[in-house]
């Protein structure tokens, strides 16, 4: 290897690329499903129910006074709270304008964020937690009015909680009369402003699973879900998650496909030599443990290079987009690009398995 | 030339592997392209089919179809502006839809209800009447049919299709055409938060002339005292959500992906001239020019890449027969086929020029040496 340093470097390169490319995706695939749906996944109520009509997204979703009624009505509901939710223009501090997703929560218990990073949980109207990776404790987040000349909301962001975006889009999670103040700021035509969905906790010995099945047989325009469910269920997470897998599994078979063509070619071009080595009595094995020695070599380099690429990468922000170094991705993706390339050198190990001492005498070496 | 090409009938084995590679490379580049043509065709065709120079919003909407309000005080500002020709308001609101004998299901049917005054491209001039619509062809793998009631959000609001139109799709959703008035009665009816006075639209669509539309854009923006954001067409597109992000994603994940065809093409071509040195010295002692051989070297790996990418190929319209509506958002346009197979056959030409100095180095006597 070190008296072919380009040969084999173009090889490292190559898998290290690849590498690059399948941990970027995965660290991609990962921070857009987190910033669009963190939000559920990192709120507080157990329960999550939407009208069947918003197709469950938050913002689609329209709590009707009847289906509201229904669902506090259903057995084994333990509390409920009313949940609105809109993407608004604001100003941070007086920055520019930009947008933001308002939660609002008429149970600071419920449809919250369930852990802070930074600061406290809001005690007031006009507070409110807001996702780490876009504000700063004490930010001042004004509500832009219409142009009929509403007057502005403003929120005061009093704690930080990380993974709590929704859509892409800076989350603040605040109480249900500053979030209708919003709506009707922004659009004083609204006729009335209904919750988007009601977050339930179940009563005490009750079932999360059990419950969602009572409040959907309760009303038909029910569709109540576990959180987790709420989050993985979100339109559009099912089909990032399916394209990304498509591409994954296409990289990771050019991975020891390139490695294994690789090596066949070195073996092929090397067959002389090696033909020699074992009329001289070096044994098959020897020549295999070489073999595999270079392959785990020249991936494990290929590995550190695309690690090493990926890791600045990881840490940083695309727009609203925090990605991050994901080490169980980096330990599985490398375990098995490695078993991968291994397997195909398997070819290239048989053909040195193959090699005939006695075809040192005449020349014929691998076949 | 005719001696590489006729290696590459006799001895094929020789070339298989760099032929799976190159395909699995030209599958990936074409799902990728298709990926993103799927992504950005289902997002964006209902501002693709509008015939108009300008989208107009409310500048504190910041080009949300949704946020956006014009009032008709805005809209009389915008029509007195030099340059403008005609104007159209244009309203959304995207809901479940239910297919009339259904109205209790629980399965339902993602639209995005546009009402309009300025037809876009498919449309008549004049808007259905009151309470009927026009289809965005995707709806019919809905089983939506001419004649069909939808029955739109929690209220069930009805509406008739009286035709389809193609290409129109917005947000991922099919789309349905009607009036303005129809659009505000189903708007106010299922979320009553974004509901919109009288008179008031989302966004105007405007037709210019004499100007350059940027800068009849501009004049706009000034008459409404800042009050409004006009865009032209092609911004407005990309301004929709995630679609340049998108955009910028896929094409650089693709970049990437052609410099590792690139590379496969020039290693697996550099180990093969590395096996034929000796031959080449043969061919060159006889008087084949470095350039000849060259050029071999290239045809070999054009027709490489080819057959790689007439399978690729092959596969992606295959996906994009068998994808079914509504899953993966993938769509095999013969451009973007064309373009990946033409980026593919630029990288593998280039991954040769490896090889060039390897070619132009060998000595045919020490070759000749070394061969016999």
């Amino acid at each position: 290897m070190r008296r072919a340093l380009v040969r084999f470097g173009l090889l490292v390169v190559t898998i290290g690329l690849l590498v690059f490319l399948i941990l970027t995706q995965q660290a991609l695939q990962d921070g857009l499903i987190t910033a669009f749906v963190g939000g559920i996944r990192n709120q507080s109520a157990p329960v999550l129910v939407y009208s069947v009509d918003g197709q469950r997204t938050l913002q689609g979703s329209v709590i009707a006074p009847p289906l509201e009624q229904a669902v506090r009505t259903t057995p084994g509901v333990g509390a409920t709270a009313r949940i609105g939710q809109g993407t608004f223009t604001v100003r941070v501090n007086g920055g520019p304008e930009k947008d933001a997703a308002i939660v609002g929560s008429s149970d600071p218990t419920l449809g919250t964020p369930t852990t802070l990073t930074a600061g406290r949980r809001p005690r007031a109207a006009g507070e409110a937690v807001g996702s780490a990776v876009d504000y700063s404790v004490g930010d001042r987040v004004t509500v832009l009015a219409s142009t009929k000349g509403a007057a502005p909301v403003t929120i005061t962001v009093v704690g930080l909680a990380r993974d709590i975006q929704l859509n892409v889009t800076p989350t603040l999670f605040t109480d249900l009369a500053t979030y209708e103040a919003s709506v009707r700021a922004a659009n004083p035509d609204a006729t009335a402003v209904l919750p988007n969905a009601i977050g339930v906790r179940p009563a005490p010995g009750v079932d999360a699973k059990q419950l969602a099945a009572r409040i959907d047989a309760a009303s038909p325009e029910a569709d109540a879900l576990l959180r987790q469910q709420a989050a993985d269920e979100a339109p559009g997470v099912a089909q990032v998650r399916q394209s990304f897998q498509v591409i994954f599994l296409l990289y990771a078979l050019v991975v020891p496909l390139v490695t294994g063509l690789f090596f066949l070619i070195i073996t092929l071009q090397k067959a002389n030599a090696l033909t020699l080595l074992r009329a001289v009595g070096a044994r098959s094995a020897v020549l295999t443990r070489a073999l595999l020695i270079q392959v785990v070599v020249v991936i494990g380099l290929g590995l550190v290079v695309g690690i090493a690429l990926y890791t600045p990468l990881s840490q940083a922000k695309v727009g609203s987009l925090a990605l991050r170094f994901d080490t169980t991705a980096v330990i599985v993706w490398s375990v098995l690009l490695m078993v991968l390339g291994l397997a195909s050198a398997l070819v290239s190990v048989h053909r040195v398995l193959r090699i005939d001492p006695i075809e040192a005498t005449t020349g014929a070496g691998v076949r | 030339m005719r001696l590489a090409l006729r290696e590459l009938r006799r001895r094929p084995g020789r070339f298989a592997v760099a032929a799976v590679i190159l395909t699995l490379i030209a599958m990936l580049l074409m799902f990728l392209g298709g990926l993103l043509d799927g992504l950005l065709g289902s997002s964006t065709g209902a501002y693709r089919a509008q015939r108009a120079d300008l989208i107009v919003y409310s500048t504190d909407a910041r080009t949300s179809l949704v946020r956006s309000r014009i009032t008709p005080e805005q809209r009389r500002q915008v029509e007195g502006v030099e340059g403008v020709t005609a104007t159209g308001g244009i309203g959304s609101v995207q809901l479940g839809g239910r297919l009339g004998d259904q109205p209790a299901s629980r399965t339902l049917i993602p639209t995005a209800l546009f009402g309009y005054e300025l037809a876009p491209r498919g449309l008549p001039a004049t808007p259905p009447a009151s309470g009927t619509v026009i289809a965005d062809s995707s709806l019919k793998a809905h089983d939506v049919k001419l004649g069909t009631t939808l029955l739109l959000g929690p209220q069930r609001s009805p509406v008739k299709v009286v035709g389809f139109v193609d290409d129109t799709r917005y947000s991922g959703q099919g789309t349905l055409w009607g009036s303005l008035d129809t659009w505000r009665r189903v708007l106010a009816a299922n979320i009553p938060s974004q509901a919109v006075g009288n008179d008031v639209v989302q966004a105007l669509a405007v037709r210019t002339s004499g100007a350059a539309p940027s800068t009849v854009g501009g004049a706009i923006d000034r008459a409404t005292a800042g009050t409004t954001d006009t865009l032209t067409l092609t911004a407005a597109t990309n301004a929709l959500p995630g679609v340049s992000q998108q955009q910028s994603t896929f094409e650089q994940i693709i970049g990437v992906t052609l410099v590792i065809a690139l590379v496969v093409v020039g290693l697996f071509f550099a180990l093969i001239t590395v096996e034929r040195t000796a031959l080449y010295g043969i061919l060159k002692a006889i008087g084949a020019s470095s350039w000849t051989l060259f050029a071999g070297v290239v045809a070999q790996a054009v027709v490489v890449t080819l057959f790689a990418s007439a399978i690729a190929a092959a596969v992606a319209l295959l996906l994009d027969a068998l994808i079914p509506p509504g899953t993966i958002p993938f769509d095999a346009t013969p451009s973007r086929i064309a373009s990946s197979v033409l980026l593919l056959i630029l990288a593998a030409v280039a991954g040769c020029a490896f090889s060039l100095r390897r070619v132009l180095r060998i000595d045919p006597a020490a070759a000749i040496g070394t061969a016999s």
